[in-house]
């Protein structure tokens, strides 16, 4: 059994997030880049899968600066194989030219699973995950929250909006969107990191140029416009409803 | 002339008998020694015999002075006239066997006749009495006064193991007078009176019997023999192990600071998981604890109902290692990870034992193992992710770290570009905490006032680890320090203060050992306490405040400052009064150790904080609370409402109180912006 796990370094929001000069982008001078909530999940997904059922995990990323960390950190997890795809990502790369790179890359590994974080909140054109499947001819399914191996068979679930969920049964090999992983991942000790960095090793895979066509043209980026703030009522129950009712009719509500 | 008659009465087979049944006693006992050192050497290799003059006065102070043990007074006695009048006897009797099968044996001499035999005898009965006193008071205390910290043992057999002792030695003390007092009751010597108690022992015999029953004392003789023989055989069996196994372990105990952890035994497999990963001076501790249960009585943890109890992780750990484990696993099944991440790593239990066991490395070497487990709580988990990320449990950027000196004109030095003299290391609470930063403010503005030269690291300083250390992810310990130490030797400084102790604590002692000692290190309260004396920091209004102050582990038992507190409190004009636990036995606020970063378990009945808070609020006048940590005051400042006791008491940082007694004027810097 091969899983395959894309993770990306996406901006961490503990800093503030500036547009450059163009006023396209964002500043990438401050920006301090951060494992993509999800696809950590879905690395912690494919070593409980690992743990359970013996199957080999290799972790495959974009070589943005960082990405060695995030790599080893996985070995450090259990990931048996680490693929960076080095390439020229300073211009901006988005999931259509990246899922097209990724392709034969990932046909080579012949996975029986793919796993990625359903989305990312820089996600500009859809989320990978649905736009490899397709690349890939493979059927793909969002939002899972587990995952039951069986020989050929995929038992999925998937969370829907309102606390509903559904168990689904697919045929592998598969692209699975991980919402969240069966359990929160792992703490790894600097120690087993700084050690999996003696002992692992990270290929490297060049992606040539990247074909961003097809995907939607940014024309301006801008900090969100603060409204009008919101005004408090105080008061006593009546008070309150005689104030809303009378802000009520004023904005002409019949 | 006073002569000591060895083995009257005594046919010669049966003391030819005694010495078969000694050499035998010394089979089994040497190969009970043998099998517990064995046993020891199975743990990991740790270097402890360096200093052997500290070493050897150690044990003259602590075993054949008792000085710690002394330290809780009834036990304290009671064991000291135990142990001095074993000693004393076993004395006795290596004097008596030197004097007749040594020296009249082969030359035909004794030593002991005349005066020196009267004052003997005289000695041996006072310590026979000593031994009958303090054994009294140890059945009493054991099996009338019932302790907490004798009960609720961790297992089955302690109980027979404790009488045991008692018994034996107290039949040893009794079979012993018996017999002198049948000698002497047949003999009737002149000199019968320096032995008082023999002397008595021995009319009570005429008045109520047949003096001249010599086999009755023929018989007592071998039962008291035997009894010694039997005891001596199993002093390696039983509790009476605690005789060898505790000089030993204090000998070998660690003569570090305090505040200097260990690092891990092993770097290719950090952290205990099989009995075998502790180091054979950790196998030392658990053989040496005599389950006295003085470490259990100070735990914080063990106070707010947590599932630890130091002396129960000793004792399990023996049990498990002498006893069939039936399977079960060191981890999980003896000692549960709960108990382990309960401790607060206060060090009241380390500083306390009479036998210098080290239950702190113990716990903090299991913890590692769970660290590389990744078997954590998740707040903790999130602040240790936070700290290798950012260098802050907060989670905030690092560039958000001198966001507090914003409000401050003129702009505090950078350490990292301008030479100062007083490096101030700000630390995390002290930086990020809303309820932190205003203290922090003020102690820029009593510096500037003071006309301090003093600068800060800005976004290059992180956290100093001390914490970090003591959950056992030493592997970030050691990633935070070495990057410390990193912008350290960029910038030019004398000294480094900070107002956190728990910074104080490892810069001081554990930054040492990875190469930079060029700077001492200050607490804040030690600095104020020089510029007051220097008259740097003007005084201009004593502030009459009754205050009580709550000594921060990392300050004061870690590192031994007690005092710089209280001359700066009592230079402002505080009046201090005491909490009951002061000093030494100060109280932990629950925050050390990594705790602050973990979830309270639903078990916890009441935090140390709440405990602590309200120790002081049960002083009589006393409604403020000085602290002179910034966990501390966050800690108790939430326990004071949990306690409920707003309006009663309130918790100060030093600095305000400074600030208050020097009339600074805040709001100016405020002013001007």
């Amino acid at each position: 059994m091969n899983i395959v796990v894309l993770a990306k370094l996406v901006p961490d929001l503990v800093e503030e997030l500036e547009i450059d000069d163009s006023g396209i982008a964002l500043d990438m001078t401050w920006l301090r880049l951060i494992i993509n909530e999800l696809d950590d999940h879905a690395i912690e997904e494919a070593i409980l899968l690992k743990e359970r059922t013996g199957a080999n995990v290799t972790v495959l990323a974009p070589d943005i600066e960082g990405v060695d960390d995030i790599l080893f950190t996985a070995a450090a997890k259990g990931a048996d194989r680490l693929i960076k795809i080095v390439g020229d990502y300073e211009s901006g790369v988005n999931n259509l030219g990246l899922a097209r790179v990724l392709t034969p890359v990932i046909k080579d590994l012949q996975p029986d699973l793919i796993l990625a974080g359903v989305e990312a909140h820089e996600d500009l054109d859809g989320s990978i995950g649905p736009l490899l499947a397709g690349y890939l001819d493979l059927p793909f399914i969002g939002y899972v929250a587990s995952i039951e191996l069986e020989e050929g068979k995929a038992t999925a679930t998937k969370e829907y909006p309102g606390g509903l969920s559904a168990e689904m049964e697919v045929a592998l090999p598969v692209v699975l969107g991980i919402q969240v992983a069966d359990e929160p991942p792992r703490y790894v000790a600097v120690s087993k990191v700084r050690q999996a960095m003696k002992t692992a090793e990270i290929e490297e895979l060049e992606a040539g140029d990247f074909d961003l066509s097809g995907g939607p043209t940014i024309d301006r980026m801008y900090q969100p416009e603060v409204g009008e703030s919101a005004t408090i009522i105080d008061g006593s129950l009546d008070d309150i409803a005689d104030s809303l009712i009378g802000i009520f009719k004023e904005l002409g509500v019949q | 002339m006073p002569i000591r008659e060895t083995f009257w009465n005594i046919p010669h087979w049966a003391e030819i008998a005694q010495y078969l049944v000694g050499l035998l006693t010394i089979l089994i006992f040497s190969y009970g020694v043998i099998r517990r050192v064995r046993r020891w050497l199975q743990g990991r290799p740790q270097r402890r015999i360096d200093r052997i003059g500290s070493r050897l006065w150690s044990v003259v102070v602590q075993a054949v002075g008792q000085a710690r043990t002394l330290q809780d007074i009834y036990p304290g006695i009671m064991h000291l006239t135990i142990f001095w009048g074993m000693i004393a006897l076993l004395i006795g009797t290596i004097l008596a066997t030197v004097d007749w099968d040594v020296a009249h044996l082969l030359f035909n001499v004794q030593f002991l006749t005349s005066w020196v035999y009267v004052s003997y005898e005289l000695i041996l009965d006072i310590f026979g009495v000593f031994l009958l006193i303090g054994l009294g008071m140890a059945i009493y205390r054991r099996y009338i006064i019932r302790p907490d910290r004798l009960a609720n043992m961790p297992g089955i057999g302690f109980k027979r193991d404790d009488a045991y002792v008692l018994i034996m030695l107290g039949l040893i003390g009794i079979t012993g007078y018996l017999v002198e007092g049948l000698r002497i009751a047949v003999a009737q010597p002149d000199w019968a009176p320096w032995s008082p108690v023999g002397n008595a022992i021995g009319n009570a015999f005429i008045a109520f019997g047949d003096p001249s029953n010599r086999f009755l004392h023929y018989a007592l003789w071998i039962i008291h023999i035997l009894i010694a023989f039997v005891a001596l055989a199993s002093i390696p069996y039983t509790k009476f192990w605690h005789l060898i196994a505790g000089p030993v372990n204090i000998f070998f105990r660690s003569l570090e600071p305090a505040g200097k952890m260990s690092a891990p035994t092993s770097e290719e497999e950090p952290g205990v998981k099989e009995w075998r990963d502790f180091s054979w001076k950790q196998l030392l501790d658990f053989e040496s604890c005599t389950r006295c249960g003085r470490c259990q009585d100070v735990c914080p943890a063990h106070a707010s109902g947590f599932s630890l109890s130091p002396r129960d992780i000793m004792i399990k750990l023996d049990t498990f290692i002498w006893q069939p484990t039936n399977g079960r696993n060191m981890l999980g099944d003896t000692i549960s990870a709960d108990e382990l991440w309960a401790c607060t790593s206060c060090q009241a239990c380390v500083d306390i034992c009479p036998v210098f066991n080290d239950q702190l490395s113990s716990i903090i070497d299991m913890r590692r193992y769970l660290v590389l487990e990744g078997d954590i709580d998740p707040q903790l988990q999130d602040a240790l992710a936070n700290l290798g990320r950012y260098g802050n449990s907060f989670g905030k950027s690092e560039r958000m770290r001198a966001k507090w000196t914003k409000p401050i004109q003129p702009k505090i030095k950078d350490a990292r570009r301008d030479e100062v003299e007083y490096l101030w290391f700000v630390g995390d609470y002290a930086s990020y905490h809303t309820s932190m930063t205003d203290k922090t403010l003020m102690m820029a503005k009593v510096f500037q006032s003071a006309g301090l030269d003093f600068g800060i690291l800005y976004d290059g300083e992180r956290n100093s680890g001390n914490d970090v250390r003591r959950v056992g992810e030493e592997g970030l310990f050691d990633m935070l320090a070495e990057k410390n130490l990193v912008t350290f030797s960029k910038s030019t400084f004398k000294t480094i203060v900070t107002s956190d102790p728990h910074s104080f604590n490892t810069l001081k002692n554990e930054y040492s050992e990875n190469g930079n000692d060029h700077y001492s290190v200050l607490h804040y309260s030690q600095l104020f306490d020089q510029m007051i004396t220097s008259g740097q920091l003007n005084v201009a209004r004593k502030l009459g405040y009754k205050v009580t102050y709550h000594d921060p582990c990392y300050l004061g038992r870690y590192n031994g400052e007690y005092d710089a507190p209280r001359r700066v409190m009592s230079a402002l004009g505080c009046e201090l009064v005491e909490m009951p636990r002061n000093k030494e036995n100060t109280f932990c606020c629950g925050a050390g150790g990594g705790r602050i970063w973990m979830e309270d378990p639903p078990e916890v009945a009441e935090r140390p904080a709440e405990m602590r808070v309200k120790e002081a609020a049960s002083l009589s006048g006393v409604s403020i609370l000085v602290v002179a940590c910034p966990k501390d005051l966050v800690m108790f400042q939430d326990a004071v409402k949990t306690a409920d006791l707003e309006g009663k008491l309130v918790v100060k940082d030093l600095i305000e109180l400074i600030v208050e007694a020097t009339e600074m004027n805040l709001s100016e810097t405020e002013e001007q912006n």
